[in-house]
């Protein structure tokens, strides 16, 4: 049996204030009696180490929201509301509760468990309308999660043969092509900007070598510290600077080209350039935009052999109103009618924001995902969408050591690693790479409302027209 | 229609505050004259004899806007000095979520408290928030609808309609107690699920972990669990009751299986389930000795055998192929079919398959059940929908979707005063005491108490099934069964 992909994850709590999801304020009226110290059991209410007679402020990142203290405060003098810092948090889509929960993955790297059922909206946008599958019986991973060690996330980035050819003495005459396997289908992609300092960008990379998987940056980011590690290093640049970046696609098994329509045109010309310097494989990365289907198919006839599309950080298509799950189910459908979809790899991006993203992408019809801001949220950013797209990372982020900066992102990815394995052990799937485009392990919200409600509740008139 | 043995009795919280929905706020203007205390007949104002200060107002007493009607003692137009002002109280933003909306919890708690319906009408306690499924039907009432009487009115089911000789158990209220094992929740509060099922001639549900001996005496009303890990199964368990539940899968974790933590496995549990104390117990996913239909009948026909009058329920979650799974196990032999859907509540449940796996109730009921009439099966078995039924609403609309009645498990624990923080299983279990075998959580409140507010919710909500069976102009439940026709989707109309 070959060796058995394992993240090793590691409680690592980070040295920063983070933001807690409930405010108690201690009214006038408090008489100090000491009885909400008493009915606590998370001890956010102690006495102040200050003055014993009083009491301190509570301590809200331990609160659980129980609701014993306002209620037998024998004044009444407790009073909770939710935290504005906290609400203000995220946006439509990067929700407050998502950052605590990643918080809370990176320092334990468990998947998050809790009682009581699930508390959100019936159904949402993008990946929110979709529910996956379950097998309820007969099953190939047969224990469920004690078989997890049967159930393999490994995927394949590069070209595939469509059919093996043999000349008539039987040898083997169809060119194998080379392909690199992840362990997981998830590579790190960390666009260029100023808040990645440089412990940060050693951190995701070392957390990129430690989970075996690669991390995209941008080529001329490649600072010297972590040129040593090209191995896990994808590059990314532009068609024209190929010869200037000669030096790092010689170290790289992975490089990533931008998109444009010149490179399209031109396509077996660049390729051959990058092949001239190294057997590395070449990504194309093209924004998800309003008929990125047509273009993949283009530049897949046109010989790609990893197309990688990136929708914006809040999962939409770029000045278009499509999600990337639907982006991604139409450029896998558009390669299946060309017959060519089992031959390249496709790599989708963008609000990628929780680990049951990673395998419903998969069944819309990725490979794999790329993963940005979350990485940046194990260590204590705070995301903003409002009023425009910001990211704060806290203060002093630049001395956090590199061990606890990297062990929280390997923290992160391992309890998705184990998520993504429960969801695939429910479905009873066996192989990362089988997910892929399996639509029939998944429930999509618009197609069973319609035919199970809009069949018994529309209207008999408009069911006529 | 309720069973003599049901009695109504107030039962007030366990706790000197609730969660308050206002806020009065009381400025420097004021000038201590105490009008408002005179004035307020529901004491949200107090000044104690003696004191020249008024106490701070007591926000959860304030019945809110509708106040304003009462010319005499809204104490915001009453007060001299115009000191007084409303405001919806930010805590109550702190209590609940889109599908359990704090006026839910609020609601359930007044039904646990009275036994009835609350008289304020500032609670939107039928719908739930989360934009979808049972949030997004609404009834439809005819506008001349035969006369019924109230008392002529039936909420019973028959749980046997194979007429296979086998126990003919009839429940009075179409819903009875899912399964809570020994150990995830408090003495108390298991007892007091089963004597209220008792009392309500209805029944409640071991889990799996095992059949206290305090449970013998409703041994009638109890249903022995026979899920995967078999943990306290013996034969003895099977055949005291009634019926026995086969538990494939769980709505809120289906595919998964469950795990208890060593540290959790205290002596008493381990007894109870037979396993050794401190061992960390894992109830697998799936059966291992279930890999086909056949092997399903096979495990129907050995209950069967063992306990020749008990009926048996097969508890399965809702993936695409749920109706086939029922059709099967209908064949195998099952009397009921229970199906769980995937918001379905949990003591402990990983948060991306609580979300993510297997399909919402509402879709799966009606699947189920058209499949089973498709197949002719309909009438000879009895079809259970659980997972998400929050209120006496989402019940009638459950059974118009196709359902003969459901299981209940967190509207129960809401009577008991639960607030769904989710924390049952973390550290010391539930901070309320009642998902907790903590000794000194465990003891907060005793099974007097709680049987009383759960035979209350089951008033409150049979109390409105029967108002709406009226509306309707049905003299009984199962009349509603599969009555599409009675709802419309705020979508599709």
């Amino acid at each position: 049996m070959p060796k058995k992909y394992h993240i090793e994850i590691n409680p690592t709590p980070l040295d920063v204030k983070l933001v807690a999801k409930f405010k108690i304020t201690r009214g006038e009226n408090c008489i100090n009696c000491g009885k909400c110290t008493k009915v606590c059991i998370y001890e956010a209410h102690k006495r102040s180490e200050a003055d014993i007679r009083k009491l301190a402020d509570p301590y809200m990142v331990a609160c659980k929201n129980c609701f014993r203290c306002i209620q037998e405060c024998p004044r009444g003098a407790l009073v909770k509301s939710l935290e504005p810092e906290f609400q203000a948090l995220g946006g439509s889509y990067w929700k407050p509760d998502m950052f605590l929960s990643i918080w809370k993955q990176a320092e334990d790297g468990k998947v998050p468990v809790s009682g009581a059922g699930y508390r959100g909206p019936f159904t949402g946008p993008g990946f929110d309308g979709m529910w996956t599958d379950m097998s309820e019986i007969v099953r190939p991973t047969r224990d469920g999660i004690h078989g997890r060690e049967y159930i393999s996330t490994a995927v394949e980035l590069g070209r595939k043969l469509n059919h093996l050819e043999f000349d008539a003495s039987g040898a083997l005459v169809s060119k194998i092509f080379n392909v690199v396997d992840v362990p997981i289908p998830i590579v790190f992609d960390i666009p260029a900007s100023d808040i990645i300092t440089p412990n940060v960008m050693q951190a995701i990379v070392a957390a990129a070598i430690k989970i075996d998987s690669f991390v995209i940056f941008p080529a001329e980011n490649i600072t010297d510290d972590v040129r040593k590690h090209m191995l896990h290093i994808i590059p990314l640049m532009s068609a024209e600077a190929i010869l200037s970046h000669a030096e790092l696609i010689r170290h790289a098994r992975v490089i990533a080209l931008e998109y444009s329509d010149k490179l399209l045109k031109n396509f077996s010309t660049i390729r051959q350039s990058v092949r001239n310097l190294s057997p590395a494989l070449v990504i194309v990365r093209i924004p998800a935009a309003t008929g990125v289907e047509d273009r993949v198919a283009e530049l897949v006839l046109a010989g790609v052999e990893i197309v990688h599309i990136a929708a914006d950080y809040c999962g939409m298509e770029v000045q278009g109103d499509r999600y990337i799950k639907d982006v991604i189910r139409a450029v896998h459908l558009r390669l299946v009618d060309e017959r060519v979809r089992d031959e390249i790899s496709i790599i989708a991006s963008g609000g990628i924001a929780m680990a049951e993203h990673v395998p419903k992408a998969c069944i819309c019809g990725a490979d794999l995902t790329a993963v940005g801001l979350p990485l940046l949220i194990a260590l204590g950013a705070l995301v903003y969408q409002e009023p425009e797209k910001k990211i704060v990372m806290p203060e002093g982020i630049d001395k956090i050591p590199l061990a606890i900066a990297r062990q929280r992102i390997v923290n992160l990815m391992g309890a998705w690693h184990s998520q993504i394995l429960e969801m695939m052990g429910a479905m009873g799937i066996r192989e990362a790479r089988r997910l892929r485009g399996e639509t029939g392990r998944a429930i999509f919200f618009d197609e069973i409302d319609k035919d199970i409600f809009g069949k018994l509740f529309q209207k008999q008139e408009a069911a006529n027209v | 229609m309720k069973p003599d043995s049901v009695v109504i009795r107030p039962m007030p919280s366990r706790f000197k505050h609730q969660v308050p929905k206002y806020k009065v706020t009381r400025s420097e203007a004021c000038i201590n004259c105490g009008m408002c205390a005179k004035s307020c007949p529901y004491g949200v104002h107090e000044r104690i004899e003696g004191h020249n200060k008024m106490r701070p107002p007591i926000d959860y007493k304030c019945i809110g806007y509708e106040c304003r009607k009462n010319d005499e003692f809204y104490c915001v137009y009453r007060c001299p000095r115009k000191a007084l002002s409303l405001s919806l109280n930010p805590m109550y933003d702190a209590l609940g979520d889109c599908r359990w909306t704090s006026d839910m919890i609020v609601a359930t708690w007044i039904m646990a408290e009275t036994g009835y319906p609350p008289e304020r009408t500032d609670l939107g306690y039928n719908l739930g928030n989360s934009g979808g499924g049972f949030d997004k039907l609404r009834l439809k009432f005819p506008e001349n609808p035969p006369k019924v009487n109230r008392e002529d009115i039936s909420t019973a089911i028959r749980l046997n309609r194979r007429a296979d000789g086998r126990a003919d158990v009839v429940i009075s209220t179409p819903v009875y107690g899912g399964g809570m094992s020994f150990g995830s929740v408090s003495l108390a509060t298991m007892l007091s699920k089963a004597r209220n099922a008792k009392i309500w001639n209805t029944f409640t549900c071991t889990g799996e972990g095992g059949y206290p001996e305090m449970l013998y005496p409703y041994d009638d009303n109890v249903i022995t669990q026979v899920a995967t890990g078999l943990f306290g199964v013996r034969e003895e368990t099977i055949q005291r009751v009634k019926i026995v539940e086969f538990k494939y899968a769980q709505g809120a974790k289906p595919g998964l299986g469950g795990h208890l933590l060593g540290t959790k496995n205290t002596e008493s549990v381990a007894r109870m389930r037979e396993a050794v104390k401190g061992t960390p117990l894992f109830s697998p996913f799936p059966f291992h000795s279930v890999y086909s239909i056949e092997d399903h009948k096979k495990h129907i026909d050995w209950i069967k055998e063992m306990n020749p009058r008990a009926l048996v329920s097969v508890k399965v979650s809702t993936p695409n192929d749920v109706d086939m799974v029922a059709v099967g196990s209908y064949y195998a032999g099952a009397h009921i079919i229970h199906i769980d859907g995937g918001y379905g509540g949990t003591g402990a449940a990983p948060d991306i398959a609580k979300k993510n796996i297997a399909m919402p109730i509402e879709y799966a009921i009606p699947k189920v059940h058209t499949f089973l009439r498709d197949e002719g099966a309909r009438d000879v078995v009895t079809l259970i929908a659980s997972g998400g039924i929050r209120t006496a609403h989402d019940l009638v609309k459950a059974i118009c979707l196709g359902a003969d009645g459901a299981v209940i498990g967190t509207a129960e624990l809401v009577a008991l005063e639960c607030v769904r923080c989710g924390n049952c299983e973390s550290g010391r279990g539930c901070a309320r005491g009642i998902a907790s075998t903590d000794s000194e959580l465990a003891d907060l409140f005793n099974d007097e108490w709680a049987t009383q507010r759960l035979t209350n919710l089951y008033h409150a909500w049979n109390y409105q099934l029967v108002d709406i069976l009226q509306k309707f102009g049905m003299k009984s439940v199962t009349e509603l069964v599969g009555r599409t026709d009675l709802l419309e989707h705020v979508d599709y109309s």
